[in-house]
């Protein structure tokens, strides 16, 4: 979820709003935001934007913009936005692209700026908006990658060409040395970071004026020169390079917007291309490219759980900046240029949520008559817990995951490592060794508690009920999650004998029978272990831990303990 | 303390004491023995209680050095010195030489040797030309009648003081005693203190107050099975006891404070009508986020974000009709009225296992199979790819649940949310405000006002996108909530890590008070 950073001065004066923090919080909550530190001794505010569908918001002019609207604002004149097939003149500002890039990069879309001169604050929100769409709706420049040039020192139209590697040169930004395009990718910081994403192509997207000075390497670096832009610069070009038509055109009108909510006039551009686009060979940019969305006024009240009248649903409707033609009961929204997050209806319904405010919609107590019921395994998980409580243990509870250290060398002798391995799931990704493997046993965290618990009164007696999860070749996952038993006790005078009571008072109470079976399990001492049988099949072990178990996880009191599947001597 | 309370807080012997002497009366230990008849242990007790309750005062301290007498010396007494049985030898026997002597009288040659040192000096015994102990005065010493009478005085184990003795018999005292290590003595040479004690005023008035409230210190500490059988309870005195004495520490067993709190969370969910569900830990990106309409290439999903499972890499299969249904949703909407995502659906990745991220997994995979109206909750471990610290953890509790009706919708969602709030959370004060969530349209997040800690989110929620339900054959709207209810436990429990509530140190679980 992208924080963004702005001027409290800018965001009121793009408001035409002054307000305390209480007040700014409470009005946040329309955009889905959130004051993450209220303003600092710049004059700065963070800002949280929960939303990731609506790039509009990470900007002061964008998120300014839904503010204003829900206080009551109009909706400002977008006027250079124009639809597809509309015609405009855009005179000698076109985009001429090259067929190579079909493959590499294929879009693109541009518009150019004039205005005052451009100031400190505006070309870091600037670079702001660049950073979050690129990273988070451009997902890290793959899908959108933008650039912003002085357009005085170019000279129209603009080439968008498939160029080759290794025989192109310029000075990128940021250096004062020519470069071939490659050599970028290694030398270059931003080569560095996104150079991935055209490194295998065979050829490399390049954009120049006419004169076939450099503008930039998209996605990568700009040029020295047309690329470097100032404050104090007025006149700038603009373009969104990438490999999806929706999102750069919608990218590209949330920046136009922004700009025109800045003051600056948008001057749109012709993109030419030698190939077929769903918008066809020949697209004006910004365009709008949203496709109305149809739904009911029953629908949205059926939702939203009350009778809502035409008109305060429009009303609702434009504080979110959407456009609503109501005929009977059919409604249709035109989205704002600089929205794209209506895939079905429920998206207007929650618009309309929004825009009639939360308030207007008073709780209802639910009405439907249903039983409730807690699962079985939870139910004899219960049954169990009370009655080791009733043997002096004590519950515990601990976190699942843990390191192949813990769960399998200090507990098994070496030979059983790596069988006991292949039982565990394994974490393909681990953030540290510690976090690596699922237990498939309860047994380890109980050794670790008493390993670090010999400062405690004794006699330990300790148990969780919990899961744990074994490989199974059998199961559709690939292994199974089990409801486990877990007990152990630390003492002086600890041993089988103590723990076989505890097992046979337990079964006794649970009313199961079972058997026992001499076990050679490896954790235990020979002679001293037993695997219990119920139903013929194999429900758990007890016994008295071997020395060489307590040894590695620095033990010194005895130790027996057990383990039992709950879930097999429930029956499930 | 209250009169009361020191009564109560006496011993019997301390009783005994208190009652049998008068505010005059001088009292040893030695005194306290004779008259109570208690041994040297009890009498040291009640003296040494006594006096800490300022019952007993010293009176006097009066050093003494007494000789008691060794096992060595008792023998003496009885069977004679080497002095006397040396020359009771050579008178009855004839003249020897000192081994001879030594060999038989069963001693060492060097204690021969030293007694006839001593015997000749006072002119007892002499020694010949052939080397050969022959009788000379045959009379005992003077020294050797001192020894003699001390011993056979002290004989029986009485001690003898030092200024009881005359001036010659402290000069041969000198010779057969040792201050320490007495073995080789006759005679052991102790220095001690000798103290008396009398009676306080506050001493006097605790023997009234024992006299006026009948309490002998003859009473009844425990009442025993035997009592019972045979009556004599009947007649007997229970001794009152100071119920202020802190009593001994019990470590008994005890359910897990935090797990008592899930369980009451979960109890109150069944309580308004839910029905609990669980599932696997391991599960695949199909159930974990695809079902639940977030898009393949969804930044929540990258690979920072969740653990993969290593071996097997995927799952055999994912159900149909459920696969086919939400590939197609993803691509173009399918029968859902969405526009879709518009990208290749990845069947490959979708069958990739993980450990679950969120319990909404859960509320997707009960889908197919709920009834309408339907209630369901389940609180499931979940798994991120996070730095652990105080308010993160590797793995951790969510509760989660979903709701089905024709006729629930954003108000009754926000009935149930105002319900967990007063009902789970003890909250008065609740505000909802708009939320993202990419499984539910429209999303809703419900705030409340801690007492102490303010304003904080109690959990998220909103109405499934017919994106999510459709696919799993559902038709009707399903409200979906879930509370982050590790952070809840801690402000029950009082605690401020998220670690604490899953510690592995066996006293602080057991020094941990629920609430």
């Amino acid at each position: 979820m992208p924080k963004i950073e702005l001027s409290q001065e800018a965001l009121f004066s793009y408001l035409q709003a002054r307000m305390d923090d209480v007040e700014l919080e409470k009005l946040l909550t329309v955009a889905k935001a959130e004051l993450d530190e209220p303003v600092n001794e710049e004059g700065i505010v963070k800002i949280e934007l929960n939303d990731t569908n609506r790039p509009d918001l990470w900007s002061t002019a964008g998120l300014a913009r839904q503010l204003r609207l829900h206080r009551g604002a109009p909706m400002p004149d977008y006027g250079f936005v124009s639809r597809p097939g509309e015609a405009v003149d855009t005179g000698t500002r076109r985009v001429i692209v090259d067929a190579g890039l079909q493959e590499v990069r294929p879009f693109i879309a541009a518009f150019a700026v004039t205005g005052t001169a451009i100031d400190e604050a505006l070309l870091n929100d600037l670079i702001q908006t660049q950073e979050k769409l690129c990273w988070n709706y451009g997902r890290k420049r793959r899908s959108i990658a933008m650039g912003v040039y002085r357009s005085d020192l170019m000279k129209y139209p603009v080439r968008y060409v498939a160029a080759d590697p290794d025989a192109t040169r310029f000075v990128p930004l940021g250096l004062t040395e020519e470069l071939s395009m490659r050599d970028m990718l290694s030398k270059h910081p931003k080569g560095q970071e996104f150079g991935h994403i055209v490194a295998d192509a065979p050829v490399f997207p390049l954009l120049t004026d006419d004169r076939g000075d450099v503008l930039s390497f998209p996605p990568i670096i700009n040029s020295a020169r047309i690329g470097a832009v100032e404050v104090g610069d007025s006149n700038l070009f603009i373009e969104m390079t990438g490999t999806d038509m929706p999102s750069l055109l919608h990218a590209c009108s949330i920046v136009a917007c922004d700009l025109a909510d800045a003051g600056y006039t948008i001057l749109p551009v012709t993109i030419e291309y030698p190939y077929d686009t769903s918008l066809g060979r020949e697209v004006v940019t910004p365009c709008y490219f949203q496709t109305p969305v149809s739904t009911t006024v029953p629908y949205i009240e059926k939702l939203l759980g009350r009778a809502i009248a035409g008109d305060e649903l429009a009303v609702g409707l434009r504080r979110m900046g959407v456009t609503t033609t109501i005929t009977g009961t059919d409604v249709t929204i035109e989205p704002p240029p600089y929205r794209n997050d209506f895939l079905h209806p429920v998206d207007v319904v929650e618009d309309a949520m929004i825009g009639l405010g939360m308030e207007s919609f008073p709780p209802e107590v639910p009405s439907d008559f249903t039983v409730g019921r807690l699962a079985p395994a939870e139910l004899f998980g219960r049954r169990v817990k009370s009655i080791l409580v009733g043997l002096g243990y004590q519950e515990m509870i601990f976190n699942y995951l843990g390191s192949r250290r813990d769960f399998i060398e200090r507990v098994y002798p070496e030979s059983a490592w790596d069988a006991q391995h292949a039982a565990h799931v394994q974490v393909a990704n681990p953030m540290s060794e510690n976090f690596e493997f699922v237990r498939a046993s309860i047994l380890p965290h109980l050794l670790i508690a008493e390993s670090g618990s010999a400062n405690a009164v004794y006699p330990h007696l300790v148990f969780e009920v919990g899961k744990v999860v074994r490989r199974d070749a059998s199961d559709n996952y690939g292994s199974l999650t089990r409801n486990s038993l877990g007990m152990l006790g630390a003492d002086a005078e600890a041993g089988f004998t103590l723990i076989n009571s505890h097992i046979s008072a337990l079964f006794y109470y649970l009313g199961r029978d079972y058997t026992l079976r001499e076990s050679g399990d490896a954790r235990f001492i020979p002679g001293r272990c037993a695997e219990i049988v119920v139903d013929g099949k194999v429900a758990g072990w007890f016994g008295e831990v071997h020395p060489e178990t307590l040894e590695k996880f620095g033990i010194q009191v005895p130790v027996c303990a057990g383990e039992i599947d709950l879930d097999t001597i429930q029956g499930v | 303390m209250s009169a009361n309370d020191i009564l109560k807080s006496l011993h019997p012997l301390e009783v005994k004491v208190l009652l049998r002497y008068g505010s005059n009366d001088l009292i040893d230990t030695a005194r306290i023995q004779e008259d109570l008849r208690f041994n040297l242990g009890q009498c040291n007790q009640a003296v040494s209680w006594l006096t800490a309750k300022e019952f007993l005062v010293e009176h006097e301290r009066v050093h003494r050095t007494v000789y008691e007498i060794t096992p060595l010396g008792e023998e003496f007494a009885q069977n004679g010195t080497p002095d006397e049985r040396i020359l009771a030898f050579v008178q009855e026997h004839g003249s020897a030489t000192l081994p001879e002597i030594a060999s038989a009288l069963g001693l060492e040659n060097r204690d021969v040797g030293s007694a006839f040192g001593s015997l000749s000096k006072e002119g007892v015994l002499a020694m010949d030309a052939e080397k050969r102990v022959t009788v000379a005065s045959g009379t005992p010493s003077e020294r050797m009648r001192e020894v003699r009478g001390l011993l056979d005085e002290a004989r029986g184990g009485k001690e003898l003081a030092a200024d009881r003795l005359s001036a010659v018999q402290n000069e041969a005292m000198a010779g057969i005693s040792k201050k320490r290590g007495s073995a080789g003595s006759p005679f052991r040479l102790v220095e001690r203190d000798e103290v008396t004690y009398r009676l306080t005023d506050a001493g006097i008035d605790a023997q009234e107050s024992l006299k006026t409230a009948g309490v002998t210190g003859e009473e009844v500490g425990a009442l025993t099975s035997r009592m019972l059988k045979d009556g004599s309870w009947r007649g007997a005195q229970f001794r009152a006891y100071n119920i202020n004495i802190p009593p001994s520490r019990l470590v008994p067993g005890r359910r897990n404070p935090y797990c008592e709190y899930l369980d009451r969370v979960k109890d109150k969910l069944v309580s308004l009508g839910f029905e609990e569900f669980d599932g696997p830990i391991v599960e695949t990106e199909f159930w974990n986020s695809d079902a639940l309409f977030m898009p393949q290439f969804h930044s929540a999903r990258d690979i920072h974000d969740v653990y993969y499972v290593k071996e097997p890499a995927h799952a055999r299969e994912i159900e149909e009709p459920y696969l086919s249904q939400v590939a197609a949703t993803h691509e173009d909407g399918w029968k859902t009225g969405s526009a879709g995502w518009n990208y290749g659906f990845d069947r490959d990745f979708t069958r990739r296992l993980i450990l679950r991220s969120q319990g909404t997994v859960m509320s997707a995979k009960t889908l197919p199979k709920a009834s309408i109206p339907g209630k369901y909750f389940g609180t499931l471990r979940c798994f991120r790819y996070d730095q652990v610290d105080a308010t993160h953890l590797s793995d951790f509790y969510q509760t989660e649940g979903i709701v089905l009706g024709e006729s629930v919708n954003l108000r009754t969602l926000l009935g149930f949310l105002q319900m967990f709030a007063e009902e789970l959370a003890g909250a008065t004060e609740v505000k909802y405000v708009p939320g993202y969530f990419p499984f539910t349209e429209p999303s809703v997040e419900v705030h409340i006002k801690h007492p102490v800690l303010g304003w904080f989110e109690l959990g998220g929620s909103g109405i499934f996108r017919p994106e999510v339900t459709e696919p799993l054959g559902i038709k009707v709207p399903v409200l979906a909530w879930g509370l982050g209810i590790d952070r809840m436990a801690l402000m029950n429990l009082g605690l401020d890590d998220l670690r604490e509530l899953f510690s592995t140190n066996i006293e602080n679980v057991r020094l941990r008070r629920g609430n």
